[in-house]
C-alpha cells in the first residue's frame, strides 16, 4: 500500500489508538521527507518548474529559451542523487511542487510503475523526431509501450590515464594491474564502479555477465568479490567522489589511471599534466539524463506546457548553450542547425565537433548506466562489504 | 528560608519563561525527531514504494549485525576515540597556560587563535591536507629533498594516519574550551598550599590539578569524540580506498532510501553515546563541573 492510499483510504471514523499513532507518524514522516529542501515557488502562467541535476541549468540562458519557446522556466537543483530524488517523488511532495524532472537514467520504470510520472505524448513533441536513433533506444525510456522519458543529455565515460606513467592503454584491465598497485582509483559509487568492473569482466575475463548495468545477485557477487580482492591487495589508492577530488588526484599524480569523467582530462591538461581519455576495447559506460513528466503537472493541467517545454529542450538553443557551458550534448542535430542560424551566438563547427565526438564513442560498445538496478538494495550491501574489506 | 533561596524562588518564574523558547526548540527540533527516528527504526521497509510500512520488526537491527555494518561502528568509534584522546593530551597544556597562567586579555587572544581553523569550511581544511601529505605534497617533497627517503611515503595520505591528523587539526579547539573553563576555576591558593606542603610540580599536577580538572578534561574528550564520530569529511578525503564511517554508511543507505535501516544506525549511535555519557558521569563525576552553580 502506498502512503497515498494509506492516508486516503476510507477508513472507519473510529480509529484505534494504534492506527492513530501509525497514521500520525506516517504523516509526520511524509512531511519530514517532503520538506527536505523543496521550495514552494510562486507559479506564473505558462511556467514550468524544472527539477533536475544542477548541470542541466543554463542560468541566464533560460531567458532566451523562454523568448524562443514561450515557456518560462523556474529551475531547481534536485541534487542528482537518484535515491533522494525517487524518495521525494514517492514519499515527499516533489510532485506537488515540480512539473518536469531531469533524472539520471534508470529509475524511470520504477516511477512509471508507481504512477509518479506520466507518459509523454510524442506527437506533441515534433523535435523528438530529430533525436538520434541510438539515443531513442536507451532501454529506460519506455514502460509498457509508452515513452516516459526523453533523452536530454547523453555521454559515455571511461577512464583517465597519465601517458607519461602508463603509456597508451585501451583496457580497464590496467585499473586492476598489480604493476600499478596503489596507483589506480575508481569512483566511490556502486552506480559507476560496479558497472565498469562488470564491463571489464564480461569482455576481457569472459565472466558470465548478461547486462553490466543490471546485475543478477550471482553476477553482482562475482563483480564485488573481484573488487574486494583487489582492494585487499592494495590496488586502489582511493575511491574518489566529486569534481575537485577527481581533478586533484590526476593533476597531482596521486593516481596514474582511474575511471572517471572526461572533463577531468581537460582540467588536468590545463595544469600541464599529460592526461588522456582512454578508448577501452571493452566499451564505455553510457549515461543519459532523461526528462520526465511529473504526474503532478498533469493533475495541475500543465501537460501541454510541459510538452512545449520538452520540445524546446530539443529545439537547438538549449543544446548549444549546454554544450557551451558544460560540454554536454543534447542528442539532436538541431543544435548544429541552430548554431548555423545564429553565428553571432554560437560557433557551428564547435557544436558539430562536440556532437561528433560523442557520436564516435557510441559507435562502439556502450553499456548504459542504471541508477536503479533490480537488486539495488543488494548493491548497497555489497558496497558496504567492499568498504569494510 | 535563607535570603539566597528566597531570591532563587523569586527568579524561578521569569527564568522558566526566558528559557521556554530554548526548551521548545530543544524538544521540537531535537528530542521529538530523535524519538520518531527511534520509533520508525522498528518499522519495515517496502522497496516497492520506497517507503516505510507500519509493521513492527527488528529487521533493520538484524541488518546492522548481518551485513558487515558492525565493524564500521567499531572502527569509527576507535578512530574518534583516538582523535579525541590525542586532542585531549594536546589541549591540556595549552588550556593550562590559557586558564591558569594568562591574564584575561592574553587568555582571550590565545583562545581566539584556537578558533582560526573554523574560519574556513571543513571540506577545505581536509582537502588542504591532501596537498600537504600527498605523493607530491609538501612533506614528501621535503623528505625526498633532504634525502631521508628515496621515494615518496605513500601512507602519509589515504590512511588512518592522515585521517587522524585531519581530525586532530580540525577538532582540537573543542577540547581546549571546556578545559580552559575548568582550569581557570582552580583557586591559585590551592596550588600554593600544595607547594607549601612540599609537593613538587608533578605531584601537584597529578594529585591536585588533574583531579579538579577531570570533568573538563572529559568534557573536552567527549566534545571531540562526538564530532569525530559524526564526521565523514576527513575519512572520505584522507582515508583509504572506500573507507567507511557511521555517517558515510548512513549516506550510502539513504541513497537506496532504506529509511528504517538508516534510522536504526542513527538510533544505535545515540544510545551508545548516551551510555558513554552516563558511564562517564558515574566514573568521573561530570556533574562536578556544575557543583557550585546551584543554590
Amino acid at each position: 500500500m502506498t502512503q497515498e492510499t494509506l492516508l486516503s483510504s476510507s477508513a472507519p471514523l473510529a480509529l484505534t489508538r494504534r492506527q492513530l499513532m501509525q497514521r500520525t507518524a506516517l504523516g509526520a514522516g511524509a512531511l519530514a521527507v517532503g520538506g527536505l529542501g523543496l521550495p514552494r515557488t510562486a507559479r506564473a502562467a505558462g511556467e514550468i518548474n524544472f527539477w533536475a541535476s544542477a548541470t542541466l541549468d543554463i542560468g541566464d540562458g533560460w531567458k532566451t529559451f523562454t523568448k524562443d519557446s514561450g515557456v518560462g522556466v523556474a529551475f531547481t537543483d534536485n541534487g542528482n542523487d537518484p535515491g533522494p530524488v525517487v524518495a521525494k517523488l514517492a514519499a515527499g511532495n516533489a510532485n506537488d511542487v515540480f512539473d518536469v524532472g531531469g533524472l539520471q537514467g534508470g529509475s524511470e520504470k520504477e516511477l512509471a510503475k508507481q504512477r509518479l510520472i506520466a507518459p509523454w505524448d510524442i506527437g506533441k513533441i515534433p523535435n523528438y523526431a530529430s533525436v538520434w536513433q541510438w539515443a531513442k533506444d536507451i532501454p529506460y525510456l519506455t514502460y509498457e509501450g509508452q515513452t516516459y522519458a526523453i533523452p536530454t543529455v547523453i555521454n559515455a565515460d571511461s577512464m583517465i590515464a597519465l601517458e607519461d606513467k602508463v603509456g597508451k592503454v585501451d583496457s580497464y584491465g590496467v585499473i586492476f594491474d598489480p604493476k600499478l598497485k596503489g596507483k589506480t582509483a575508481m569512483e566511490d559509487a556502486w552506480i559507476n564502479s560496479a558497472i565498469f568492473t562488470a564491463i571489464y569482466l564480461k569482455n576481457s575475463e569472459n565472466a558470465k555477465i548478461g547486462e553490466p548495468g543490471n546485475l543478477t545477485p550471482d553476477e553482482l557477487g562475482v563483480v564485488m568479490e573481484f573488487l574486494i580482492k583487489h582492494k585487499k591487495d592494495g590496488q586502489f589508492r582511493t575511491f574518489w567522489s566529486g569534481w575537485e577530488q577527481g581533478v586533484q588526484l590526476v593533476a597531482n599524480q596521486e593516481v596514474y589511471v582511474m575511471t572517471g569523467w572526461e572533463p577531468i582530462v581537460y582540467a588536468a591538461r590545463q595544469r600541464g599534466i599529460n592526461a588522456y581519455y582512454a578508448v577501452p576495447r571493452e566499451g564505455y559506460e553510457g549515461w543519459g539524463n532523461n526528462t520526465v513528466l511529473l504526474k503532478g503537472a498533469v493533475d495541475r493541467g500543465l501537460s501541454e506546457t510541459a510538452h512545449t517545454f520538452a520540445n524546446a529542450l530539443l529545439a537547438g538553443y538549449y543544446g548549444c548553450k549546454l554544450g557551451e557551458l558544460r560540454g554536454y550534448v543534447v542528442p539532436t542535430d538541431n543544435n548544429v542547425a541552430y548554431a548555423a542560424a545564429h553565428p553571432d551566438a554560437f560557433d557551428a563547427k564547435k557544436v558539430k565537433d562536440l556532437g561528433e565526438h560523442v557520436k564516435a564513442k557510441f559507435a562502439g560498445k556502450v553499456y548504459w548506466q542504471n541508477t536503479r538496478p533490480d537488486n539495488f538494495q543488494l548493491y548497497e550491501q555489497w558496497w558496504q562489504k567492499l568498504r569494510n574489506a | 528560608m535563607s535570603r539566597r533561596s528566597a531570591l532563587a524562588d523569586r527568579l524561578r518564574r521569569p527564568a522558566i519563561l526566558l528559557s521556554a523558547p530554548a526548551l521548545i526548540v530543544l524538544i521540537g527540533a531535537g528530542l521529538i525527531p530523535l524519538v520518531l527516528i527511534a520509533f520508525w527504526s522498528f518499522w519495515s521497509f517496502d522497496p516497492a514504494t520506497y517507503w516505510i510500512k507500519p509493521e513492527f520488526t527488528f529487521d533493520s537491527y538484524r541488518a546492522l549485525l548481518g551485513t558487515g555494518r558492525l565493524p564500521v561502528f567499531v572502527r569509527t568509534t576507535g578512530l574518534a576515540a583516538l582523535a579525541a584522546a590525542l586532542c585531549t593530551v594536546l589541549a591540556f597544556p595549552a588550556s593550562a597556560i590559557i586558564g591558569m597562567m594568562s591574564g584575561p586579555r592574553r587568555a582571550t587572544v590565545l583562545l581566539a587563535l584556537f578558533t582560526i581553523p573554523f574560519f574556513t569550511s571543513a571540506l577545505i581544511r581536509a582537502f588542504a591536507w591532501r596537498l600537504v601529505l600527498g605523493r607530491t605534497g609538501i612533506v614528501n617533497h621535503a623528505l625526498v629533498g633532504l634525502g631521508i627517503v628515496d621515494q615518496p611515503v605513500e601512507w602519509l595520505l589515504f590512511s588512518d594516519f592522515a585521517v587522524t591528523i585531519g581530525m586532530v587539526a580540525a577538532y582540537l579547539p573543542f577540547a581546549v574550551v571546556p578545559m580552559v573553563l575548568v582550569l581557570a576555576r582552580i583557586e591559585p591558593s590551592v596550588i600554593r598550599a600544595s607547594q607549601d606542603l612540599g609537593a613538587g610540580f608533578w605531584t601537584t599536577l597529578r594529585r591536585i590539578v588533574l583531579p579538579l580538572a577531570m570533568p573538563g578534561v572529559f568534557a573536552g574528550f567527549l566534545f571531540v569524540f562526538v564530532v569525530a564520530l559524526g564526521t565523514s569529511t576527513e575519512i572520505q578525503l584522507l582515508g583509504g580506498a572506500g573507507e567507511s564511517s557511521i555517517s558515510i554508511m548512513i549516506n550510502d543507505i539513504m541513497r537506496v532510501v532504506n529509511f528504517p535501516l538508516a534510522f536504526a544506525v542513527a538510533t544505535t549511535v545515540v544510545v551508545v553515546l548516551a551510555a558513554i555519557v552516563i558511564l562517564a558521569d558515574r566514573i568521573l563525576g561530570l556533574s562536578r563541573m556544575f557543583e557550585d552553580l546551584g543554590a
